[in-house]
C-alpha cells in the first residue's frame, strides 16, 4: 500500500498515458474558458447540445447506476454477500458524479450562476429537477463514500457520530427536496414523514437496523437516483427535434431501467479490469451470480422499450436507411447478445464470457443514450452536427482525471474486502477471493 | 455469515432485482400513460384556457399581405438593440436570402418568397420570438432566468441564466440564440421591446414599419382585427390566424394571403403548449419519492425479519443435532 511500490509496477505506464491525457484535457478546458464555446464544439444554435451532453452526462451518470442498484441489492434486499462489490461501486459513483459536475461545468455557458438554481425555483423545468437530483444525489454518495476514510485514519468516534447523524441528515435533505420538487406542504410532510417514521422504528428496535450502514441513506440514494436517472429521460420529452426511435413519453422510464441493468453490469466490467490491475483473482464467485440476474434486467428494459414503439406504431422506421435507425439497430443487437451471452452458464462462467456479456450491456446504453443526445437529433434547418475533436478531448481528459482517481482512491483507501483493516493487506491471494472452478459454479446451479 | 442456501440466495435475489425492476417499470409507466392520456384528452380545452388567459396580453398582429418588404422593421430592431453590423445581404441574392436566420445580433427578419407560376408577385414572412402564451423555453429554463411577464413578453435575466442552453433545445420555433464566441456568452432574443412598452411606446419595428403591417393592442383585440380582416376580404387571405393556437397560443399573430408553410413558416405545431409534454412525468415525482420510501422500507423489514427467522431455525437445528 506504499506509494512507491505502486509506481514501480506496471500500471505506472497506464498512469503516465493518463496523466497526459488529463493535462491535454485541462489545457483544452482553459482555452475553452478563454475563447468561448463556439471555438472548441462544432455545437451551433440548431445543434445547442452535444457529445458532452451525450457522453459526459447522459452516459456518465447511467454508467454510475451500479451506486444505487448494488447499496440497494445489498442493504434492501438482502444479498449480503455482495457486500464487497458495494464499496467499489459507490466509489464510481462518487467519483462519477464529481467528474459529472466538473464536466456540467465546462459545458454550461454561464457556470459561476450555478447557485440560482438552489433558490430561483422552476417546478415545470425537468432541468431544475436534473440539477436538484445531482447536487442531493452527490451529497448522500458523499455520505456514502465517507465511512472508508474514517476507517483509513482510524476515526472510529467519528464513524459512530455518521452513524447517528447521517439518517438526520438525510430526513432534512429529503423533505427539502420534496418541497422543491412539488411545492406541496402535503408532499413534503407525507415523504418526511415516512422517512422519519423509518428511522424512529428503527431507534426503538421496531425495525431492525443495519450495523454497517443506515437504512435511510441507502433508501434517500435509490429515491435520488431513480428521479434522477429518469429525470435526464424527460428533459427531451419538450423538444420536438428528437427520432422517433427515442422519443415516447415513457422516456424517463426507459432511462430508469436501462440504468438498473447497466448498474451490475458495470460492477462486473470494473470489477474484472481493477482484479487485472490490481493483479488479485476477482470475486468471481459473486460476479457469475449477479450475471445471473443480468437476463431479466436485460428483458425487462428490451419488452418496455419494443412494446413502446409497437405501441407508438413506429416499428416501421427502423427499416428506413439512416444513420438513425442502424444506429437503433445497433442497441438492439447489443441488448439481445448481452442477454444471450449473460443466459449460457459456459460463456457467463467464464471470466471471458462474463466480461462479454457485461461490455454488451454497457455498449447499448452507451448507444441508447447518444442516440438520445446525438444520433436522433435532428433540425434541418441547420447542418449536421458532428463533434469536434477538442470535444472529445476534453471529455477524454476528463474521464482520465477520474480514473486517475480512482487509482489513488483504491491505493490509499480500502475499497476492496481484502483491504479492510482486519484483514492482512498485503495478503496477496486469500482463499475467500479466489475464482470458484467452473465445474463448481455449473454445479452449484 | 451464510443465512441462506447459495440456490436460494440467487434466486431470490434475481427475483427481487426482477420484480423491483417491473414494479418501477409499472408503476411509472401506468403513471405517465394515464396522465399523458389525461392531458391529450384535455387538449381541446387546453387553448381556451390559454386564449383567456392571454386576452388581455400585450400582443403583435403581423399582416403578410400589407408587408412590402421594405426591413425597416430589422433595422429599426437593430438599432434599438444595439445589436451592431450584420452580414445579411439585400433581397437580389435569393439564396443566402433563403439561409438566413436569427442570430445573437439578429433579432428579426422578413422572408421573400416567390413562386415559379406567378414571378410578378411576392409574398414576406416575419421571423421573431413569438412570446407563446405558455412558452416552452420559459418552461424549461431551470432558474427562470427565461420569464413570462404579466404583460406578456417573454424576456431573459442574464444575472440567473446558467448557459445551459435548454431553452433552445426546447423552443418549436428554434428562436434563443447563443453567443458561441463569447467568454460570458448570453441568450439573445426579441423581448417584444417591453421596456419601450413599458413607458407606453411602440416596440422599435412597430413603429418603424411604414405600411402598417405591424400592429400592437392586446391579444383580444389583434385577435378579432384578424378575424375582422379574413372576413372583410375572404379571397385575400387564407383562412387562418397563426399563433391563435400553435404551441398552446402565442401573443405574436400572423394573417396572410398564402399558406403559412409557403411563407416558411413551420406548421403540424402541436396545438397545446410544450409545458403538457413533460407535464406527466413531472407529476410523477411526488408518487416515486413516497411511494420507493415506503416500499424499500418495507422490503428491507420483511427480508431482514425473514433473515432472521431463519437465522433462528437454522440454530436450532444445529443445536438439536448436537
Amino acid at each position: 500500500m506504499k506509494l512507491p511500490a505502486l509506481l514501480q509496477t506496471r500500471v505506472s505506464r497506464g498512469i503516465a498515458v493518463l496523466v497526459v491525457l488529463a493535462f491535454l484535457g485541462v489545457l483544452l478546458i482553459a482555452y475553452r474558458f478563454a475563447v468561448g464555446l463556439g471555438a472548441v464544439t462544432n455545437l451551433s444554435d440548431g445543434y445547442p447540445w452535444g457529445f458532452w451532453i451525450g457522453i459526459d452526462i447522459l452516459v456518465g451518470i447511467a454508467l454510475a447506476a451500479g451506486g444505487f442498484v448494488m447499496a440497494g441489492l445489498v442493504h434492501i434486499f438482502g444479498g449480503h454477500r455482495f457486500h464487497p462489490l458495494t464499496r467499489p461501486a459507490i466509489l464510481t459513483a462518487f467519483l462519477g458524479y464529481l467528474l459529472f459536475v466538473f464536466a456540467l461545468m465546462v459545458d454550461l455557458g454561464r457556470p459561476w450562476n450555478i447557485w440560482w438554481a438552489l433558490i430561483s425555483w422552476n417546478h415545470y423545468s425537468p432541468m431544475f429537477e436534473v440539477a436538484w437530483c445531482v447536487m442531493f444525489y452527490t451529497f448522500v454518495l458523499f455520505l456514502e463514500f465517507v465511512p472508508a476514510v474514517f476507517e483509513r485514519l482510524g476515526l472510529a468516534r467519528v464513524h459512530r457520530v455518521w452513524r447517528e447523524v447521517a439518517p438526520l441528515l438525510v430526513v432534512a435533505a429529503l423533505t427539502l427536496f420534496t418541497f422543491a420538487m412539488t411545492d406541496s406542504l402535503r408532499w413534503t410532510l407525507i415523504v418526511c414523514g415516512i422517512l422519519a417514521g423509518w428511522e424512529v422504528l428503527m431507534r426503538l428496535g421496531v425495525a431492525p437496523r443495519d450495523h454497517q450502514m443506515p437504512v435511510l441513506l441507502i433508501i434517500a440514494g435509490i429515491m435520488l437516483s431513480t428521479l434522477h436517472q429518469s429525470s435526464l429521460g424527460t428533459l427531451f420529452l419538450i423538444t420536438d427535434k428528437l427520432n422517433v426511435l427515442w422519443y415516447t413519453p415513457i422516456l424517463p422510464l426507459l432511462f430508469f431501467l436501462s440504468a438498473v441493468m447497466v448498474g451490475p453490469a458495470m460492477v462486473i466490467v470494473e470489477a474484472l479490469l481493477t482484479a487485472r490491475v490490481r493483479r488479485r483473482p476477482p470475486e468471481f464467485d459473486l460476479l457469475a451470480p449477479l450475471g445471473r440476474a443480468m437476463p431479466y434486467l436485460l428483458a425487462a428494459y428490451l419488452v418496455v422499450r419494443l412494446g413502446d414503439m409497437l405501441v407508438r406504431g413506429v416499428v416501421l422506421e427502423t427499416m428506413t436507411v439512416s444513420l438513425a435507425s442502424a444506429w437503433w439497430w445497433l442497441e438492439l443487437g447489443l441488448v439481445l447478445s448481452a442477454i444471450a451471452l449473460f443466459s449460457a452458464p459456459e460463456l457467463r462462467g467464464r471470466h471471458g464470457g462474463l466480461f462479454l456479456a457485461a461490455l454488451a450491456t454497457v455498449t447499448a446504453v452507451v448507444v441508447q443514450r447518444t442516440g438520445v443526445a446525438v444520433v436522433g437529433i435532428a433540425v434541418p434547418e441547420y447542418a449536421r452536427y458532428v463533434p469536434k475533436w477538442s470535444e472529445v478531448m476534453i471529455t477524454v481528459g476528463i474521464v482520465s482525471l477520474g480514473l486517475l482517481g480512482f487509482r489513488a482512491a483504491i491505493a490509499f483507501l480500502p475499497i476492496y474486502h481484502e483491504d479492510e483493516p482486519h484483514a492482512p493487506a498485503e495478503a496477496s491471494a486469500r482463499p475467500a477471493s479466489q475464482p470458484i472452478p467452473i465445474a463448481a459454479a455449473g454445479a452449484a446451479r | 455469515m451464510r443465512p441462506l442456501s447459495r440456490r436460494g440466495f440467487i434466486e431470490r435475489g434475481g427475483r427481487a432485482c426482477a420484480g423491483l425492476a417491473a414494479a418501477g417499470a409499472g408503476a411509472t409507466g401506468l403513471t405517465v400513460l394515464v396522465k399523458d392520456a389525461a392531458a391529450q384528452s384535455a387538449s381541446p380545452e387546453q387553448p381556451d384556457r390559454l386564449t383567456q388567459q392571454a386576452a388581455k396580453q400585450w400582443a403583435m398582429l403581423y399582416d403578410s399581405t400589407l408587408c412590402v418588404g421594405c426591413r425597416a422593421c430589422e433595422v429599426a430592431c437593430n438599432k434599438k438593440n444595439e445589436l451592431g453590423r450584420t452580414t445579411t445581404e439585400i433581397f437580389e441574392g435569393r439564396e443566402a436570402q433563403d439561409a438566413r436566420a436569427l442570430a445573437p445580433n439578429v433579432f428579426t427578419y422578413i422572408t421573400f418568397h416567390q413562386w415559379e407560376a406567378d414571378p410578378s408577385t411576392a409574398a414576406f414572412g416575419k421571423v421573431q420570438c413569438m412570446h407563446c402564451i405558455e412558452p416552452a423555453c420559459v418552461s424549461s429554463c431551470p432558474v427562470s432566468a427565461l420569464h413570462k411577464t404579466p404583460e406578456g413578453a417573454v424576456v431573459w435575466d442574464g444575472s440567473r441564466c446558467l448557459g445551459c442552453r435548454y431553452c433552445m433545445m426546447a423552443c418549436p420555433f428554434l428562436v434563443p440564440r447563443f453567443e458561441w464566441e463569447s467568454r460570458n456568452p448570453r441568450i439573445r432574443k426579441c423581448d417584444m421591446c417591453w421596456n419601450l412598452q413599458k413607458e407606453g411606446k411602440e416596440p422599435a419595428c412597430v413603429e418603424a414599419c411604414p405600411t402598417r403591417a405591424l400592429r400592437t393592442g392586446s391579444r383580444e383585440e389583434l385577435l378579432q382585427e384578424a378575424y375582422n380582416r379574413i372576413a372583410a376580404r375572404p379571397r385575400k387571405y387564407v383562412h387562418h390566424v397563426y399563433g391563435e393556437h400553435e404551441a398552446g397560443g402565442t401573443d405574436f399573430l400572423h394573417i396572410a394571403g398564402r399558406p403559412f408553410e409557403e411563407l416558411g413558416y413551420r406548421r403540424n405545431l402541436p396545438l397545446r403548449s410544450y409545458r403538457e409534454y413533460t407535464k406527466p412525468a413531472m407529476a410523477t415525482i411526488p408518487y416515486v419519492l413516497g411511494g420507493l420510501g415506503l416500499a424499500l422500507g418495507a422490503v428491507r423489514w420483511v427480508i431482514s425479519r425473514r433473515e432472521e427467522v431463519a437465522h433462528a431455525e437454522h440454530a436450532g437445528r444445529e443445536e438439536h443435532a448436537s
